[in-house]
């Protein structure tokens, strides 16, 4: 059986609109989200309502979490002084515009959601605001899965897809044995592991304006990077109309591959 | 015998960068002189407060300011070379110094200088011609930087979104910027180019405050939406608190700042 992630739909409706339709059109009846509903994009609680509406399983966002414990993320999360002012200028304008029952509704998303050996997170099983980049150093990638108990991980957060395959690592644990202070270190090798990124439906950062999420057929174990076409210019309107920064219209119209991420991006914040 | 050379060109065609070369493989002493330029219909004048001057000036020490004419006439040496910059789009109808623009001549008389020579990027066989575009309308907007400091990641990000077109056609991007650590760049973009020149200039600031240098950003193109980019501009320049935070680290390696003023 497939079924579809999809990840950071940022206020975007036509985008996420265009992502349904074309999940709907393939049969699949299974999907997971996992968070950023909303920030940078125009439409916050279209898209949330749209979300409770489909009943869809979903994981809380970077930008969920802020929007209901306000801005208190350091600002390790940006990547510089002027993302860190553009953010919270999106931040102060979908918190007001948000209705209390929608910020209810992201108050009330667990952080992971798990089936069988699929674990689903935001940004990493650490923290939503943590960035599992695709060059991240492999160890350090396998133990977020591993210490997660997971087979695959799917994430979002850095709004560029990727499927890494982790093979064939081993690692050195030692076992405290809780009967006594005795301690020994064993050796396993471990399975494949996979971390997926699912990309960004409504903020597409991987090098063209579509948007993206991902497909898993369980029976073969495949996994499909889809790309969605949607009208952009449709978004990049109401995000004028908005009153947004004008440079988040832009950026959208270009779709221009980018991270926006802190320099160590695996730094986890302590709030 | 000293020679005194009026080089035009239009915008972003590589006037400052020949010149360079020129002073460079000079033997002699050299002076410079970059004149406003005169706007033609539709095509404005890119302001400059110096960025050119500053920037040749870190490369070459030496090099004689000849706006300061007192200066000049003290050490007017033989074998000086004299290069005169000047932004004009169209080249003057005959070539050679007798068709000189009068508004041009009488700025460079004022100033004692007479040219034995006019090059114009475009005509001149010997200058390289692959950045020399035509322009028929050209917006200039400029800010002067002076005593701003920028944060490194948030100055990339702007000028990506500067060159790819965030703030309107832009056709042409000049600026000399500074960073906390003490470090400025001369920042380089025509339309022409592929990429950006960020050349690193040789003079480094203590990091002890604000450095008191030139700095300015010039750009030339079309609906250039000065607002949006003097609102990023300062969401990016840091303010004297955050400037300090990124200094104390680099006065604590170089303990003799430690007791400097700030
Ligand atoms: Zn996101
Ligand atoms: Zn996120």
């Amino acid at each position: 059986m497939a079924h579809a992630v999809i990840s950071c739909l940022h206020a975007n409706l036509a985008a996420v609109e265009a992502v349904l339709a074309d999940i709907d059109q393939q049969g699949i009846n299974t999907i997971t989200c996992l968070g950023d509903l909303v920030g940078y994009g125009p439409q916050p609680n279209e898209v949330v309502e749209l979300m409770r509406q489909r009943a869809i399983p979903t994981c809380q966002g970077c930008w969920d979490e802020d929007i209901i414990d306000g801005l208190n993320a350091c600002e390790c999360s940006y990547p510089s002084q002027l993302a860190e002012r553009r953010g919270h200028l999106a931040h102060q304008w979908t918190d007001a515009e948000m209705t209390a029952e929608n910020k209810r509704f992201l108050a009330s998303l667990p952080t992971s959601l798990r089936r069988d050996k699929l674990l689903f997170v935001h940004g990493s099983p650490n923290s939503q605001h943590e960035y599992l980049l695709p060059d991240m150093n492999a160890f350090a990638a396998l133990e977020r899965v591993e210490t997660a108990g997971a087979e695959t991980l799917f994430c979002g957060h850095t709004h560029q897809p990727y499927v890494r395959e982790l093979r064939g690592g081993s690692i050195r644990v030692r076992v405290q044995h809780n009967d006594s202070s005795s301690s020994e270190e064993q050796d396993m090798t471990l399975p494949m592991r996979r971390i997926v990124n699912a990309g960004s439906v409504g903020e597409p950062r991987h090098g063209n304006t579509q948007a993206t999420y991902v497909i898993h057929d369980e029976a073969t174990n495949d996994l499909t990077i889809r790309e969605v076409s949607y009208d952009v210019a449709k978004t990049c309107q109401a995000i004028i109309d908005a009153g947004l920064p004008e440079v988040f219209a832009w950026r959208l119209s270009h779709g221009f591959e980018y991270a926006e991420r802190a320099d160590d991006a695996s730094h986890v914040c302590e709030r | 015998m000293s020679q005194t050379w009026l080089i035009s060109g239009p915008p972003g065609c590589g006037k400052t960068s020949w010149i360079l070369t020129t002073i460079r493989s000079h033997p002699g002493s050299c002076g410079y002189l970059r004149l406003s330029g005169l706007s033609e219909d539709g095509l404005e004048q890119g302001h400059d407060a110096g960025i050119d001057l500053a920037w040749l000036k870190d490369q070459c020490p030496q090099l004689q300011d000849l706006s300061k004419p007192d200066q000049q006439c003290a050490d007017r040496i033989d074998d000086q070379l004299n290069l005169i910059e000047l932004q004009q789009y169209r080249p003057p109808a005959h070539p050679g110094v007798d068709e000189i623009d009068p508004r041009i001549s009488n700025q460079l008389k004022a100033l004692q200088l007479q040219p034995d020579r006019a090059l114009h990027f475009g005509r001149e066989p010997e200058l390289p011609e692959q950045d020399t575009l035509e322009f028929n309308r050209l917006e200039a907007w400029s800010v002067s930087l002076h005593d701003s400091v920028w944060d490194p990641n948030s100055l990339s990000s702007f000028w990506f979104e500067l060159v790819n077109g965030a703030y309107g056609d832009v056709y042409r991007a000049k600026a000399l910027m500074n960073l906390p650590d003490g470090r400025a760049f001369f920042c380089n973009w025509i339309v022409s180019q592929q990429g950006s020149q960020f050349l690193p200039l040789e003079v480094v600031e203590p990091p002890t405050g604000r450095p008191n240098r030139a700095s300015e950003l010039v750009v030339q193109g079309k609906a250039l939406d000065g607002m949006g980019m003097q609102s990023t501009i300062n969401d990016c320049l840091l303010s004297d608190a955050v400037l300090d935070m990124h200094q104390a680290p680099l006065r604590e390696q170089q303990p003799d700042l430690s007791q400097a003023k700030r």
